[in-house]
């Protein structure tokens, strides 16, 4: 049996899965002062009559690393940096860093080691217990990074988080971000991790429990532990794995998760789901987390309908429920309900609060109708901006312009509460095909269930140089002879195995996310080769299933 | 806000022309390494664009090829040209307050008409996007001013007639590098004398001699000038450690002149210190155009940085004195040099494709009107191109030859038909790219 939790901003959803079935769910309201509460109370419910003894696996889905950081449980961090020459930094950071010399190059040549003379202050600016440390160019040798790292652990700080060791890709900003935004939430994350292991203990659940990350895969705690960052806007990434879940279309497709306040909006094709391009923004600041090419906007089944004119607005405030189910004022639900796309609640009393908007020459069908246009075409223009978005992305090779990204979508998926209605309105105006799986209640539980555990890693060689490097590791080695592409993707297939062991996670594909391959030439002769490499434990869910209906 | 800098950041990872050429796939690799290291990608100031396709017609503007234009490039030349052009777009349609077109194929070496490869080019980027500018947006005067370290002879060539363009390009002296012209005294034909100006530094002119000349004697043409657009053809091998090149330039020479100059589109031409160099300059210009601070880019070994000796201000002085009043008398000497001419004026030109080892010979004739700009015959004959021998006879007509001027052309290019003496017979519709063949 498999087990996820989503604590989502309005319910706590857990549900178990067995054989590709969904066999119990539970639906709560989130408990928003004591998340930890509202999950246990969850998972005790979900599992009331179930062997605890049968669960292979426990996957959270949590809002604690974004509420850490949006309410300010926060700790504060030390930040140092390496930039070498290059563009001013002084704000490109959540906090003033200091400055540490030593400079990294392009191709991973320690240009200048670090200049203790010169961090005589070090010690008496360190007064923190969490530091987080970033060089540029650290990705391409890390040298410079962990003597740094070192040398501030030494100072007492209890825990030091590398900008290497948190993504393997260039962007010493982004990778800097992360390191930092890790460090200033990781005591808080610890405590909801050790307090989930000591609930599981208590239950007898020795199942392996795994957190949710914003790209869509697993981690075993204690590897999350280790980049506390990668935990953040996980609510998006379980819905979208729970559409995978429930057996996305292999066409060309947009997603919307349409919840009470917000529709959360994503791209497929092939039955998956498309990445951003970017790391995701975290207040305010880029960082190196993966995440979905994805867009949330403030409508939903329980967005307050007011007029505005001969016009009306739609969201973004909440004022649910719907008048339909006993809510005070009109909703876009009502405005659905009238209009006949949905049947839930009293219809009567829907019909009534939409009637108060219309003006004498009106008559209600037509006012319903406005006012969900309104709400259609706004989400029309989101995706028409996320398409644009797609089909204007940098490409670096002729052969990607001649190509082209354009994303012509072929069919509309609704999840989640509001999306019966609303989908079929949108599909109508978009002329586009619609579907809404079975079972789209739970969605975002069901995607933490079914989330496979995710590693991704990358590998640089250059052969002038004689080494690689695995920056995820901090691994860098001589070159084996006979070196070349094939060879290093064996190399960091290997690794990921080694890890994907060493976690005890379920063996998976590995699959190549990026490569590059250049010939350098030095003078006027062919002098070595660089190849750049990043792989992947393969994403996506363990097993599809079949969706059941869940009363509310 | 709206982002000071339009970025098309084209570095055709896919793109070579031979395997160890300087012209590879690697170029431009160790500056996107800096670039998406740096972070300039996510910063407010900066928006990255991606290049389009150009159309043929974008080229034929500017270019006419020999048998085609459209048989002498590959999709990568209409890429960068392609990329100029999204340059000019960003700009032009205020999405961004300037821009710069970091891409290749490098163009200011192809000339007017192009018969193969030459120092690296095939198509004239910043031509192509200064008679876009025109076409699509009605831009008049252009001043495109050359910071490579070779003298651009395919801009020159192609400006030359022309003085709604002001062409100011400094380089290392002839003399002692490619392409072997750029000398002062090229100053223009008759209607133009004076807007094409070559500024040729001694090896070894670094960052003083530049801002030297540049506050002398650039910056006070252009004022002169009041060019409507400034175009940077950002050539980056004045760069102390270029392997092609003897100059003593570094990152903060290039990125101060690039603050200075202000250009409101900068195009990357040459450069080929594609490790020492590049990441850094591009860094700088980049920082720089974007109006934020470039004094930390500072290349991280300069042992082979030599300050430049005294002859080097010698010769700049010179240049300043010179030029300076060339330009200011070049009105008058222009009206002196048309009445000599009596209506029409020719040269005579041998150029080399050192890329494809083509020998080419040009005789150019400008037809001079009281009503319009005239209009240009060409006559051509390559040697050992890919196509074999060739040769053809041209017309080119301006967006503002007159009907009278026109019949004229016609009746030169049928006459010239009749010859049977030529491979191929054209004619260069210059407003809208169109080639006919006669």
């Amino acid at each position: 049996m498999l087990l996820g939790i989503d604590v989502g901003g309005t319910f706590t959803d857990a549900v178990l899965i067995a054989q590709g079935q969904i066999i119990a769910q539970v639906k709560r309201k989130t408990t928003h002062e004591k998340i930890l509460e509202g999950i246990i109370e969850a998972l005790d419910e979900v599992l009331c009559n179930e062997d605890v003894s049968q669960i292979e696996r426990v996957v959270i889905s949590s809002t604690i690393v974004t509420n850490a950081l949006t309410q300010g449980h926060i700790e504060p961090a030390f930040l140092a940096v390496m930039t070498g020459p290059g563009m001013n930094v002084s704000h490109s950071f959540p906090v003033e860093p200091y400055y540490v010399s030593g400079y990294v190059d392009h191709r991973g040549k320690v240009v200048a080691p670090i200049d203790w003379s010169k961090h005589q202050d070090l010690h008496k600016k360190l007064t923190t217990q969490v530091a987080a440390v970033s060089g540029k160019f650290s990705v391409r040798n890390p040298v410079n990074e962990e003597t740094l790292a070192r040398e501030i652990k030494d100072c007492s700080c209890k825990k030091v988080f590398l900008g290497s060791e948190l993504s393997g890709e260039l962007n010493f900003v982004r990778r800097t971000n992360s390191a930092y935004f890790s460090a200033i939430v990781t005591k808080e994350f610890e405590k909801f991790c050790q307090q989930i292991e000591r609930s599981m203990k208590q239950r007898n659940i020795t199942a392996p429990v795994h957190i949710l990350k914003a790209d869509g895969g697993t981690l075993p705690l204690a590897v999350a532990l280790r980049q506390p960052i990668e935990a953040v806007f996980t609510g998006p990434a379980a819905s979208i794995l729970g559409i995978e879940a429930l057996g996305a279309s292999s066409l060309k497709s947009i997603s919307l998760d349409v919840g009470g306040t917000t529709i959360d909006i994503a791209f497929w094709e092939n039955g998956l789901p498309l990445m951003a391009k970017s790391g995701a923004v975290v207040d305010g600041y880029p960082t190196s987390v993966r995440s979905f090419h994805m867009r949330s906007i403030g409508i939903g089944g329980d967005s307050h309908v007011k007029r505005v004119g001969t016009d009306f607005s739609v969201g973004p405030e909440r004022i649910g429920p719907a008048v339909a189910v006993g809510g005070q004022e009109a909703t876009l639900s009502d405005a659905l309900i009238t209009a006949g796309y949905i049947e839930f609640g009293d219809k009567g009393a829907a019909q009534k609060a939409i009637q108060k908007f219309a003006l004498p020459e009106e008559n209600i069908l037509e006012v319903a109708e406005k006012i969900i246009n309104v709400a259609t075409k706004q989400i029309e223009v989101t995706i028409q901006e996320m398409l644009h978005e797609w089909s204007i992305q940098p490409v670096y090779t002729v052969n990607d312009v001649i190509k082209g990204t354009d994303f012509e979508p072929e069919l509309l998926i609704g999840v989640g509460g509001g999306a019966k209605g609303l989908i079929k309105a949108l599909a109508n105006k978009m002329a586009l095909p619609f579907d809404v799986p079975r079972g789209a209640m739970v969605a975002n539980a069901i995607g933490a269930a079914l989330a496979r555990p995710t590693l991704s890693a990358s590998l640089r060689a250059d052969t002038t140089e004689g080494y690689y490097l695995i920056p995820e590791s901090g691994k860098r080695e001589k070159l084996p002879s006979g070196f070349s592409l094939a060879k290093a993707e064996e190399l960091l297939a290997n690794w990921l195995r080694e890890q994907t062991s060493k976690w005890q996670l379920p063996d998976q594909e590995v699959e190549v996310i990026s490569k590059e391959f250049f010939r350098t030439i030095h003078g006027y002769y062919d002098s070595g080769e660089i190849i750049s490499l990043s792989m992947q434990l393969k994403p996506g869910i363990l097993q599809k299933v079949a969706g059941r209906e869940v009363e509310l | 806000m709206k982002p000071n800098l339009g970025l098309v950041f084209f570095p055709a990872f896919d793109w070579m022309i031979s395997p160890t050429h300087p012209e590879r796939q690697e170029r431009l690799l160790y500056t996107r390494d800096q670039l998406t290291e740096e972070g300039l990608f996510d910063v407010p100031q900066i928006r990255e664009y991606r290049p389009r396709l150009a159309e043929i017609n974008d080229l034929q503007r500017v270019h006419i090829g020999v048998p085609s234009i459209a048989r002498l490039i590959t999709p990568a030349h209409l890429t960068s040209a392609g990329g100029c052009l999204v340059a000019a777009d960003a700009v032009m349609s205020g999405e961004v307050k300037r821009a710069f077109a970091l891409v290749r194929p490098p163009g200011h070496h192809a000339m007017k008409i192009v018969h193969g490869i030459r120092g690296f080019c095939t198509i004239n980027i910043e031509a192509v996007m200064v008679e876009y500018l025109r076409s699509v947006y009605g831009i008049k005067k252009i001043a495109v001013v050359d910071t490579d370290v070779h003298h651009g002879d395919g801009s020159e060539d192609i400006f030359y007639h022309d003085p709604n363009v002001l062409y100011i390009s400094f380089h290392q002296d002839g003399r002692t590098l490619y392409p072997g012209t750029g000398f002062p005294e090229e100053a223009g034909s008759p209607a133009a004398w004076g807007t094409n100006i070559n500024l040729p530094l001694l090896p070894g002119t670094g960052d003083e001699g530049l801002h030297r000349l540049y506050d002398g004697l650039i910056k006070n043409i252009l004022e002169d000038f009041e060019p409507e657009i400034i175009i940077n053809s950002a050539g980056q091998d004045n760069h102390f450690s270029d392997p092609l090149a003897s100059m003593s330039v570094t990152a903060q020479g290039y990125a101060k002149l690039a603050q200075k100059l202000n250009a409101d589109i900068a195009v990357l031409e040459g450069g080929y210190s594609v490790e020492a160099a590049l990441p850094y300059v591009n860094t700088g210009i980049i920082l720089a155009m974007a109006d934020m601070d470039y004094s930390k880019v500072i290349e991280p070994d300069q042992s082979n940085l030599r300050k430049q000796d005294d002859r080097c201000n010698k010769r700049v002085d010179q240049l300043i004195a010179e030029t300076g009043e060339m330009w200011h008398n070049r009105l008058k000497t222009s009206k002196e040099m048309l009445a000599k001419c009596q209506g029409t004026w020719s040269r005579k030109k041998n150029i080399y494709y050192d890329e494809e080892g083509i020998r080419e010979e040009q005789i150019e004739t400008l037809h001079y009107c009281n009503k319009c700009s005239g209009y240009h015959s060409i006559q051509t004959a390559a040697a050992d191109t890919r196509f074999g021998d060739q040769s053809a006879f041209i017309i080119s007509l301006n967006r503002d030859t007159c009907k009278t001027c026109q019949d004229a052309a016609y009746d030169e290019a049928l006459k010239e038909k009749r010859k049977n003496k030529w491979q191929y017979v054209f004619v260069q519709h210059k407003a809208n790219g169109e080639i006919e063949t006669i």
